[in-house]
């Protein structure tokens, strides 16, 4: 077991935007958290990593680090690529003094290759394509070899292709490094060419669970309609 | 029909009420943030969490990049002060007493506080904006998800290099605004440099310029520490960056006219 939440509430003043809701995440998984915007998806990934505290309910990790991919790569702009990949290894405690200047440069190096990029080092984020700034954001990402990732709507404002080596990227970054993985997402690709299972977060609370050809099977008004994007159905959209 | 409650919730009282009880709660929670990370920072700072390098960065931010806007103000100001005072004081026979009235002027307060009002302008805001941006785009999310202090790593700098530069600018801003009020007085007033300079070292002692380098980095770290608040805690997107901005120009302005007068009650009265 790499993460576990049980019961877990979360309110914004009066209103409850996680409602008892429980899952679990096994090392080497994929999880999809699906739903439409507004329904709580982000903020279990916050309340996961600790950014924001939960009300009620137990968050359960395995001993390492939780990493979380942003959802617009929140990549630091006044530093390159390198030192934004090496940040935690420079900044945090207990891995200043870890590893020499010349193994922190071998690190980023590995891990720039592992996204399938390279020689970029020297460049700023405001150097780099939408696709290029969230290939970096994995990196930097993985620099600590987590056990847990977190990917907040890894897919989101890129063109299919560049969503398609995204998605790639998440499948074999699970191979690497056996993490624990949730992908918040809203399109469906991300979702049957990634994800092992899905949750589908309404009102904050789980109304489905299974994998994704389940929630393809459209077999409950929910599944039915997030799949065919339909405004008919149990789900309101907030005007 | 009306009732009394709804009477009451359209009456401008309640409406006036209602609003300086938002601005009341916004400033008891502003206060509450700014105390809580200033005593993390003063903690790290005491603990030697600092990071030369950006230490270096921002030192040459707050005291060097600022420094011709702050030298324009402080030296427009005593061309100002001078002016009005030299003409009328040779006039009345006090042309002896020009240089010590601009010097003690300037040294206890024209100096630090012009120059605390330059800095508010040109490192506040900018303090402030930049990191009400890191906030909106999640970066600041991001050092925390990676394990690493963010009120550390982004205050401690900022606000030592603050704390550092302040006094050295307002000690060449004010010996800029003391040589410009004796050029000032000899062109409106004829008065001599040296009867100028005789006179400038009475009224000057020892505690006067301890005060001034004491109030000034009282001011450069008050002024650091307001605006890396109101940046850190902003919300929304451009327009959390323009009002955590504005926020932070206001809130320094007040901060640092309240610890002059704080200091002028305690030291000169």
């Amino acid at each position: 077991m790499s993460i576990e939440v049980r019961n877990l509430i979360k309110k914004f003043d009066e209103k409850t935007v996680i409602n008892d809701i429980s899952f679990k995440v096994n090392d080497g998984e994929i999880l999809a958290i699906v739903g439409f915007s507004g329904s709580g998806k982000s903020t279990v990934l916050k309340l996961i990593c600790g950014l924001i505290p939960y009300d009620n309910g137990e968050i359960i990790t395995s001993e390492g680090d939780i990493a979380m991919v942003f959802q617009y790569s929140a990549l630091f702009d006044s530093l390159d690529v390198e030192d934004n990949i090496s940040f935690a290894l420079h900044e945090r405690k207990d891995l200043r003094k870890k590893y020499t200047e010349k193994q922190i440069k071998e690190i980023v190096a590995e891990k720039l290759q592992l996204v399938g990029l390279k020689g970029i080092e020297r460049k700023f984020p405001s150097e780099l394509s939408g696709g290029m700034q969230k290939r970096v954001s994995f990196a930097r990402a993985i620099v600590t070899n987590p056990n847990t990732i977190l990917y907040d709507e890894p897919t989101a404002g890129l063109d299919p292709m560049s969503s398609t080596l995204i998605e790639d990227y998440i499948v074999s970054l699970k191979h690497e490094i056996n993490a624990a993985s949730i992908v918040v997402t809203h399109q469906m690709s991300t979702i049957t060419r990634t994800a092992d299972r899905v949750i589908m977060l309404y009102d904050g609370k789980i109304v489905f669970e299974g994998t994704p050809q389940e929630l393809l099977k459209q077999e409950t008004p929910y599944t039915k309609q997030f799949v065919t994007a339909s405004l008919e159905g149990p789900m309101q959209m907030q005007a | 029909m009306i009732t009394l409650q709804k009477y009451l919730k359209q009456s401008a009282t309640y409406k006036f009420f209602t609003q300086f009880w938002v601005l009341f709660e916004d400033f008891v929670d502003t206060v509450g943030k700014i105390t809580q990370v200033g005593l993390h920072v003063f903690k790290c700072i005491l603990k030697g969490e600092i990071k030369l390098n950006e230490l270096f960065i921002q030192c040459d931010r707050f005291g060097i990049s600022s420094l011709p806007i702050t030298l324009s103000i402080v030296g427009m100001t005593s061309i100002i002060v001078a002016s009005q005072v030299a003409l009328e004081m040779v006039k009345q026979g006090g042309s002896h007493f020009v240089g010590l009235l601009m010097t003690m002027l300037i040294v206890r307060e024209v100096g630090a506080i012009m120059s605390g009002f330059a800095l508010i302008s040109m490192i506040g805001s900018s303090l402030a904006s930049e990191l009400a941006t890191m906030r909106v785009t999640e970066q600041v999310d991001a050092i925390d998800v990676l394990g690493v202090d963010s009120i550390s790593y982004l205050f401690v700098p900022r606000v030592l290099s603050g704390i550092l530069m302040m006094p050295l600018v307002v000690v060449i801003a004010s010996v800029f605004g003391v040589i410009l009020g004796a050029i000032t007085s000899d062109i409106f007033a004829g008065l001599t440099y040296r009867a100028y300079f005789d006179s400038a070292w009475l009224g000057l002692y020892m505690k006067d310029l301890g005060v001034c380098l004491l109030k000034a980095a009282t001011f450069g770290g008050t002024i650091a520490l307001i605006s890396c608040s109101c940046g850190y805690f902003a919300s929304g997107g451009a327009k959390g960056v323009g009002l955590a901005t504005n926020k932070a120009v206001v809130w320094s302005f007040i901060a640092i006219v309240i610890i002059d007068m704080i200091f002028a009650m305690l030291f000169f009265f």
